[in-house]
């Protein structure tokens, strides 16, 4: 296994591992609190996510202790599952329940729960699963290897998170052609992992390291659309509060920045 | 020095140093080809990418306190917002990319240093940007904006600009 910098690629992608999920629960928390938490288990997401943190963040210290990589491996799971379980409940409570159920589909996957978003706490979950077993000395995961196995997670997490954008830029109208950025490299990088994955081809391998490279700056370009989209609301960042909970999501573009670059690790590092 | 003291403006210089020296070092390095001036392209670059994750962070506090109403002054103040962090994804980029040339022992290359040049050019437009707020509107200047000084109504309103040009031609009644 290759390194960087001292440190081989699982110790990079529990870094990845860590910042993401920190993104994952801002972006939770802003839309909880913006509900209210009406629901307990809206909580669940910090709880998950939270032990995700600080077993990745033990494993970063010492990424040798059985302990600390049975505790990621478990936290990992649970943050799988608090994703799939939270994806239930936002079709629930988004969708079924709202007047008009799934009469009114178009609007409430626009203006409620957003469907697909607590499946970033999934992806970041598994992400931590692979880090756990690689570190443990394992190179496969339930008979995958370590590397197609991470480069399918990042592959279905950027299509899942073009399309969750997608859903919220024809709700914001595409009203800047920069909104349509979640539609390109992304979407690309995603179709052209299987690719790579069937053909290990010299090209395809250019190909998706190129799109991934693409889709890493795409996620700061987001990052910085999102923060002038807050304030172009009235009052802008100075009424931070209001805006950031009706503006758009804070960090979900740093998410494509991020998965990008755990891609980019399973390319060159595993 | 005040809790409030705006951090920003302090900070911005410690990127702007760092990323024009790093691109100094690396382009003398690569016409010289000179190690040491390689070396130290590198580190720089490092210490540049690690001061601007503060620079950011301030930046976005520094416009939580900025009082600035719709105009020319907002727009600047939006394109400086949206620019941070594209700088930023430039930045982190190019510091991957120097620390693989510098992991690798290689010289750094033609499109390297275009692409750090395009780095540097994206952080003049942003630090114009922010110059532009700064001393021409007064943004985190004593956290207040020049252009919103308090009104009073007892205040003599200003006086409306004297239109030199000439009025217009009204057609005559009747048609042309």
């Amino acid at each position: 296994m290759s390194t960087f910098l001292g440190w081989n690629g699982l110790r990079w992608l529990n870094a990845l591992t860590a910042i993401m999920v920190l993104l994952v629960m801002v972006d939770a928390f802003i839309g909880h609190y913006r509900s209210g938490f009406a629901v307990r288990a809206q909580y669940t997401p910090f709880l998950s996510g939270g032990a995700i943190l600080i077993a990745a963040v033990l494993a970063g210290i010492a990424p040798h202790e059985g302990w600390a990589l049975q505790l990621l491996l478990v936290t990992g799971a649970g943050g799988v599952l608090t994703g799939i379980v939270g994806a239930g409940y936002h079709h629930y409570y988004g969708i079924t329940s709202k007047p008009g159920g799934y009469g009114w589909l178009l609007h409430h996957l626009m203006h409620h729960a957003p469907p697909l978003a607590p499946f970033a706490l999934s992806a970041v979950g598994a992400l931590a699963v692979l880090v756990a077993t690689g570190l443990r000395g394992s190179g496969a995961v339930l008979g995958v290897p370590l590397r197609t196995a991470a480069l399918c997670v990042v592959a279905v997490t950027l299509a899942g998170a073009a399309l969750q954008a997608t859903l919220l830029h024809y709700r914001g109208a595409f009203n800047n052609p920069l909104m349509y950025a979640p539609l390109t490299t992304p979407v690309l990088s995603a179709a052209a992992v299987p690719w790579l994955i069937l053909t290990r081809g010299r090209w395809a391998l250019l190909s998706v390291t190129v799109l991934f490279e693409a889709t890493f700056l795409i996620g700061f370009v987001g990052l910085g659309m999102h923060l002038r989209g807050f304030d172009r609301m009235m009052g802008g960042l100075r009424v931070a509060l209001p805006n950031v909970l009706d503006g758009p999501a804070m960090t979900a573009p740093a998410l494509f920045s991020g998965f990008a670059a755990a891609g980019l690790t399973a390319l060159y590092l595993l | 020095m005040r809790r409030a003291a705006p951090l920003h403006p302090i900070l911005v210089h410690f990127t702007i140093a760092l990323t024009a020296t790093a691109l100094a070092f690396d382009l003398l390095g690569r016409v010289l080809h000179a190690p040491g001036l390689a070396v130290a392209g590198w580190w720089t670059l490092a210490f540049s990418a690690a001061a601007t994750v503060p620079t950011v962070a301030t930046g976005v506090v520094s416009r939580l306190g900025v009082d600035i109403g719709e105009g020319e002054a907002r727009a600047y103040l939006r394109l400086h917002m949206a620019l941070g962090p594209v700088f930023f994804g430039m930045l982190v980029a190019m510091t991957v990319w120097r620390a693989v040339l510098w992991t690798a022992g290689r010289e750094v290359g033609w499109w390297y240093l275009a692409a750090l040049g395009l780095t540097a050019a994206t952080m003049a437009v942003q630090g114009y940007l922010g110059g532009e707020l700064v001393y021409r509107w007064g943004a985190a200047v004593e956290g207040r904006h020049r252009d919103l000084r308090q009104r009073h109504a007892s205040d003599t309103p200003p006086r409306p600009r004297r239109d030199t040009r000439p009025e217009p031609a009204h057609p005559a009644p009747g048609g042309a």
